[in-house]
């Protein structure tokens, strides 16, 4: 069954989620303005799944059921597979502006699906079933999973073992005969409150003594002892101001992060797909961030259609679309985002089949791209900026530009001196300049920078992680031996 | 008859996929354009891709008189031309 954004919403009325924000609890966070815009998001992955015009995309067939699924909730079956999953996100990112956060759960689903099926196979357990039962549940249901990795960490030069608070790596408290006890938490979860379900993986490689840390499962969002703690994000505020629709820039769309916490949470044994097989830790990893880099290549490339569209409306409206330097910013923006497109698309057209069936992308190439990504972005924006000029950080608010009260000798009104002083050219009005400058304040630096600029720098791993497995997947020696031949270097 | 139509997922088209249908059928009254859909059968078959990749899958469709793919609004005249000989 595929569900329409707006029933997805009021699927989400239905969990018992526990939500913070400000130091308070949030009874109503669907419809808490701060939260909502993130949910719109997640809402518009429905409803193009319903939309003729981009089901190709959004839809595919699922090889464990048969029926027609969102693709959010496919595993990947083919290298085409692979490659519309990057173009699936390069249209949510130009239809939203924001990160629409599902891509997490479908990397964790095709990751976890591989891992566990060569877990059992060495340990003859039964992980990659509860995986399968646990994914056609999903699918039937149509549900949301946050795929949550990232913990805390504490200490970057200690391992999770020793830790001085074993909590800030997710760990195994209590081993039952019908499940396990887990606590810890996972950091930055994106989209952790718009979601249904969440499948929890281990952030790292793990050694013998950090068995217990080597665990993954599935649990409902409102699960016992589960509950999120509100990421706040800059000029988040605005949301909650009256009169402000204008400067929000994007008021409809936004991203969302939380830090999940689990406090003695209990998982049934068929919810369990990894627990205490830790020589396969690195593997879940390695895979999830492999798609995950790989879905940079189309869900920023989205945004940064928006980006260089409100660059270009911004010269326009200001007078200044014919002047050369201008047009050249603008191709050099175009190059850079569509050259991240080509390492999306580069390292699914290059993907292989698992051993479980599915498949994943060209390790070294995936790698590349979301190195690539952790720069251009930041340059796509430093040009969006000079081109739409200061004004979009120093402009008076929407309700000056909307006041009546007056202050001009004349009897001007505060609306009236802005509307005249920010006036450009004819090919707009002021509050369609005043619009797009505030979007590109929302894509360069506001709300959804977080998920355009430092989403980009740490997501999916941060750029030393993307340059050691370009190191391991470089293969250096092949190329010296390339250089020796044609030097006549025996 | 009756033509299914089979949009590409429209990750960055060139041009009006929706807007170039409209024009297509505005030619045919007698035509029904209809979104495609797996285990019905068409007589004809429309694929509509917003670039030259063309990535929309149809094999999944029934068709009678087989498909015709576009990818360039600069194709709309000569999809006019072949719905006409195969009516």
């Amino acid at each position: 069954m595929l569900m329409t954004g707006a029933q997805y919403i009021e699927s989400l009325r239905k969990l018992k989620t526990r939500v913070y924000m400000f130091g308070e609890e949030i009874e109503n966070w669907v419809d808490h303005p701060i939260i909502r815009p993130s949910i719109n998001c997640v809402a518009m992955t429905y409803d193009l799944a319903q939309d003729p015009e981009y089901a190709d995309l959004m839809t595919a067939k699922s090889n464990l059921t048969g029926e027609t699924v969102n693709r959010f909730s496919h595993l990947h079956q083919s290298t085409d597979d692979l490659r519309k999953k990057v173009k699936m996100q390069r249209l949510l990112g130009q239809k939203t502006g924001s990160c629409f956060q599902r891509c997490v759960g479908m990397d964790a689903f095709n990751a976890v699906f591989s891992t566990t099926f060569e877990t059992d196979k060495k340990y003859g357990t039964n992980y990659h079933e509860n995986f399968k039962n646990f994914l056609m549940e999903v699918q039937k249901n149509d549900w949301v999973v946050d795929g949550a990795m990232t913990d805390p960490k504490g200490d970057r030069g200690l391992a999770p073992h020793a830790q001085k608070d074993k909590d800030l790596f997710v760990h195994i408290v209590e081993r039952r005969d019908d499940g396990i006890v887990v606590s810890g938490a996972k950091a930055h979860q994106t989209g952790s409150i718009n979601s249904h379900w969440h499948i929890i993986m281990p952030t790292q490689s793990m050694r013998e003594e950090d068995k217990d840390f080597a665990v993954s499962f599935a649990c409902p969002s409102d699960i016992e002892g589960m509950y999120m703690i509100y990421g706040r994000q800059s000029c988040d505020t605005r949301k909650l101001e009256e009169g402000a629709e204008i400067d929000l820039g994007n008021a409809k769309f936004g991203g969302q992060e939380a830090l999940v916490v689990f406090d003695n949470v209990f998982i049934p044994n068929k919810y369990i797909f990894q627990a205490g097989e830790y020589d396969f830790a690195g593997m879940m990893v390695e895979r999830f961030a492999g798609y995950h880099r790989q879905s940079y290549g189309g869900c920023k490339v989205g945004v940064g259609d928006v980006v260089i569209g409100a660059a270009a409306l911004a010269a326009e409206y200001n007078g200044a679309q014919k002047a050369s330097h201008v047009k050249d910013k603008l191709i050099e923006m175009t190059h850079l985002n569509e050259t991240l497109y080509c390492c999306g698309i580069a390292c699914s057209a290059e993907g292989w089949q698992t051993e479980a069936g599915n498949y994943q992308i060209d390790l070294l190439l995936a790698n590349v791209c979301k190195q690539n990504i952790t720069r251009f972005p930041y340059e796509i924006v430093r040009l969006a900026e000079d081109i739409a000029g200061g004004l979009m950080v120093t402009m008076p608010s929407e309700k000056d530009f909307k006041s009546d009260l007056k202050v001009g000798r004349n009897g001007e009104t505060i609306g009236e001196i802005c509307n005249k002083f920010f006036q450009a050219s004819p090919a707009c009005t002021t509050e369609e300049r005043m619009r797009v400058l505030r979007l590109l304040e929302n894509l360069c630096l506001g709300a959804a920078a977080v998920g355009y600029r430092t989403e980009s720098m740490h997501g999916a791993g941060s750029p030393q992680a993307q340059r050691i497995m370009i190191s391991r997947q470089g293969n250096i020696e092949g190329k010296k031996a390339l250089a020796k031949a044609i030097a006549g270097i025996k | 008859m009756k033509c299914g139509v089979r949009f590409c997922g429209g990750c960055n088209p060139r041009y009006d996929r929706r807007e170039a249908l409209n024009q297509i059928e505005s030619q045919f009254k007698d035509i029904d354009f209809v979104n495609a859909a797996e285990g019905v059968p068409h007589d004809l078959l429309l694929v509509i891709g917003g670039c030259s990749n063309c990535c929309a899958s149809y094999e999944q469709f029934d068709t009678g008189a087989g498909v015709l793919k576009m990818w360039d609004k600069t194709h709309i005249d000569k999809i006019l031309d072949d719905i006409q000989k195969r009516k």
